[in-house]
């Protein structure tokens, strides 16, 4: 009996949502010309379409959806997470420090962006990954 | 992720003809949690064991036994 739990269904959702975000970032945001607020609708869209979703499912499944083991493997997925981003930061501070200047702020938003989403790829892997070893 | 804590629910469970959903209702968890209970895969907070040892009317050491002997992973 393994079926998807309520967090794993989310968790899922999750990186679905990651992927349409970096699909749509390489495909139209990364060449578009300053000024344009194509990211910030697209991901407040985003965003409030997946907290309807959650609510709604929420609301549909009568049985408890969330407890003890699923805040101890979310505490673990964001351990992990801090880990990348902590890494990530420092890697940038020494590349800054060791060049005197970022090439530009383009690239330093770019580099923050892929980071944020390494981050949280390696957040939701990591906690698919311990639900299943402990399903 | 096996636990050197091993547990009777299972057996609780079928000698009242319960299942993993009614149980978790009972105790606030999810069915997945009382699977991975069940399998030894995940220990519960002291709490949560007995609230279970409360809904099988049985004391803790009945529901939950700890292997002193061996090493968990």
């Amino acid at each position: 009996m393994s079926r998807l739990s309520f967090q794993e269904k989310m968790l899922w959702g999750q990186l679905l949502c990651l992927a349409i975000v970096v699909v749509f970032y390489a495909h139209y945001l990364q060449h578009a010309p300053p000024g344009h607020r194509f990211l910030h609708v697209f991901l407040i869209v985003l965003l409030l379409l997946f907290a309807f979703v959650r609510t709604l499912m929420r609301r549909r499944s009568g049985n408890v959806v969330e407890d003890e083991r699923d805040r101890s493997i979310a505490a673990i997925g964001a351990r992990w997470s801090n880990i990348i981003l902590w890494v990530g930061l420092v890697v940038i501070m020494v590349v800054y420090w060791d060049h005197g200047s970022l090439d530009s702020a383009e690239l330093l938003i770019g580099i923050l962006f892929h980071l944020l989403v390494l981050a949280g790829v390696v957040r939701i892997v990591r906690e698919l990954v311990a639900y299943r070893m402990a399903a | 992720m096996s636990s050197r804590i091993r547990n009777t629910i299972r057996e609780l469970r079928a000698g009242r003809s319960m299942t993993q959903q009614e149980l978790a209702d009972l105790i606030d968890m999810t069915r997945q949690t009382v699977n991975a209970i069940e399998g030894d895969k995940y220990s519960p907070s002291l709490e949560v064991a007995f609230r279970i040892a409360h809904v099988f009317g049985v004391p803790l050491e009945v529901v939950f036994q700890y292997e002193a002997g061996k090493r968990g992973k």
